[in-house]
């Protein structure tokens, strides 16, 4: 589309001018590609990098004295990162990570959208209050929640609710710290609804259970799922609350203690290579979810 | 089927959006409401199609008190101004719902379906999703849905309003047709005083939420009952102090008055007299007309009533 706005001119001016034009574009093009990729590799992709070449064992034998480290020889400890993955602890942590994470991410999926829809759809007072709330979880370091988990669910519980030590307080942390991804997600999705959409079933005969199965929920499909795959990915990194209400034994070690205790051991590789681990677990769920989201939404979108 | 609407008001709060309105549509006619933008056209339709409750009056639909019945059991097949298409569904899909809500086989809606989709002409593009249709075609698939139910009333919001000069004649006449053959009682909403012209049996003319005169088009067209209805449906002049059509002024050459001013539209030509009371007026000719009187902008003429 952009290319034949720009080269309608083509007819109509003279060479140079369109040459130049043209090489703007490309300019621009790669100024623009370049200063995000830069800017992507520096902040997101270099440590990731870095984390799987530490967790492999890479290292770089750099005598040869090039700068470009495709010229480096290098060393790897390969067997190192296997068995840092393969110890059962390690393994234990991981799928503890994974399945409650998938557990806390569904749930928040199902209650976030039912949020979404009272703060959007109905009126009452203290809407605007309970809204702010939604965010909190964002805005408390999360190792504050952890210990006012303990507080509030630990063994002095209050509410004789004992969470201590048991994978139920982890599961109520990461409830905590993943709600707001799908309540704003999907928020700005029901606002921009059509009503008329829903009249228009109903006019048809639909029930109003109908209207919500047939005409609601399909829309709010692809944002769920982007909530979703978000929500996983929080809950997967969330070290500082499920570290302290785990209470540091072995049963309720995630994934993100494990590294944790791995790095007060030095065991920088172990460390290094769990998270290569859960690194490729969130980053399939990510993309999982965003690319089934995309492929839903793509034809319907209007 | 006849539809009465008797004191029919609509307050959304503030002021009355539609008040007070007192309206019988025939039964088996197309009935155009008429009227400017915010003139609380659409907020009558809803109303008769159960999405919005009147803040008071009654709605009577074929001698059946409707006011109270929720919008799923009116039987009115409804046409959305933005034509509201279920974007996750095929335009087959779309079609179909009305029927697919009501538990009808699957086997009877797929011959259904080809039926409504052969009469709007969407045959070929029932797997299609709404994205993938153009405006018209959008809108085509809307009449279709709510044609599906087989309605005992057809209201229809501004249906050709997104659409450009050609599609929308074209649409048109075959929404004329369409009615001819079908005779649903229909209402459709627009504020284009031509397509009401064209299109209605009965004329109903809006402003500011009230009903300002109900009639035969040419009827209301001829003897409107204000001011606001007569410079609604078509453009007018002063002659003598008295508002008129300017197409039923005609000029000759030499006399009194004095033409300021030529527009050119075409078919239409809007000639700006002087006239010698001072008074100016403007006179409405077709080309051919136009061509007979051989005048020119600055020539002294004289205007008088056919
Ligand atoms: N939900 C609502 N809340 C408050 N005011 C409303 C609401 N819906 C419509 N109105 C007001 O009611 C008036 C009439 O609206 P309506 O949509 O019926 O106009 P209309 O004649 O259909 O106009 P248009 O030709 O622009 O579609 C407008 O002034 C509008 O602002
Ligand atoms: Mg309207």
């Amino acid at each position: 589309m952009v290319t034949s706005v720009n080269e309608t001119p083509a007819v109509s001016t003279s060479p140079p001018t369109v040459r130049s034009r043209r090489l703007r574009r490309v300019v621009s093009t790669v100024t623009a590609g370049g200063l995000l990729s830069t800017y992507l590799s520096i902040i997101v992709i270099l440590p990731v990098v870095a984390t799987i070449a530490t967790g492999v064992g890479a290292s770089p034998d750099t005598t040869s004295g090039s700068w470009w480290p495709g010229d480096w020889v290098w060393h790897s400890n390969f067997s190192a990162f296997v068995d840092a993955i393969g110890a059962p602890a390690a393994w234990h942590a991981i799928w503890l990570s994974v399945w409650l994470s998938l557990l806390a991410a569904s749930v928040n999926t199902v209650m976030g959208a039912l949020i979404a829809w009272v703060l959007v759809r109905d009126r009452f007072r203290g809407q605007k209050f309970i809204e702010s709330f939604v965010d909190i979880p964002f805005a408390l370091p999360t190792i504050v929640a952890g210990v006012v988990f303990i507080y509030l669910y630990g063994p002095a519980s209050p509410v004789h609710v004992n969470l201590f030590e048991a994978w139920t307080g982890l599961f109520v942390a990461l409830l905590f710290v993943s709600l707001p991804f799908s309540v704003r997600t999907i928020q700005p999705v029901l606002v921009a609804m059509d009503r008329d959409v829903e009249h228009a079933a109903r006019t048809l005969g639909a029930s109003p259970w109908r209207v919500t199965r047939s005409v609601i929920i399909p829309s709010l499909v692809s944002p769920a799922l982007a909530g979703f795959g978000l929500a996983f990915a929080r809950c997967v990194g969330e070290f500082g609350s499920i570290s302290l209400i785990g209470g540091g034994i072995a049963r309720t070690t995630t994934a993100s203690t494990y590294i944790y205790n791995l790095t007060q051991g030095f065991l920088w590789q172990g460390a290094a290579a769990v998270s290569t681990i859960l690194l490729l677990i969130s980053v399939t769920v990510l993309t999982g979810a965003t690319w089934f989201a995309a492929s839903f939404h793509d034809r319907r979108a209007l | 089927m006849p539809i009465q609407l008797s004191n029919l008001s609509k307050n959304y709060g503030q002021g009355a959006v539609v008040a007070d309105v007192n309206l019988e549509i025939p039964s088996g006619e197309l009935t155009a409401l008429l009227g400017p933008s915010g003139s609380g056209k659409t907020t009558v339709l809803k109303m008769i199609g159960g999405i919005e409750k009147p803040t008071t009056g009654r709605i009577v639909i074929e001698g059946r008190d409707v006011t109270d019945v929720d919008a799923r059991y009116r039987d009115i097949g409804y046409c959305f101004q933005a034509y509201a298409p279920f974007r996750h569904m095929s335009v087959a899909k779309n079609v179909g719902f009305g029927l697919s809500v009501r538990g009808t086989a699957k086997k009877e809606i797929r011959q259904r379906v080809g039926e409504l989709l052969e009469l709007v002409r969407l045959s070929d593009k029932a797997n299609r999703y709404p994205a993938q249709l153009s405006g018209g075609e959008r809108q085509r698939m809307a009449l279709a849905r709510a044609l599906a139910i087989e309605p005992q009333v057809l209201l229809l919001d501004e249906p050709f309003g997104a659409l450009d000069a050609v599609v929308r004649s074209e649409l048109r006449s075959w929404l004329k047709e369409l009615h001819q053959r079908l005779h649903v009682t229909t209402i459709l909403v627009t504020h284009d005083q031509e397509e009401a012209m064209d299109l209605a049996e009965t004329l109903v003319v809006m402003h500011q939420g009230r009903i300002e005169q109900v009639g035969r088009p040419l009827e209301v067209y001829d003897q409107p009952v204000n001011s606001f209805v007569q410079s609604f449906l078509g453009p007018t002049t002063l002659f003598d102090g008295v508002t008129i059509r300017p197409h039923d002024l005609v000029v000759s050459p030499s006399g009194p008055d004095v033409v300021t001013n030529i527009d050119d539209l075409g078919f239409e030509i809007r000639i700006a007299v002087t006239r010698a009371s001072g008074e100016q007026t403007w006179v409405q000719l077709s080309r051919p007309e136009f061509l007979d009187t051989k005048i020119a902008s600055g020539d002294a003429v004289s205007v008088s009533r056919r």
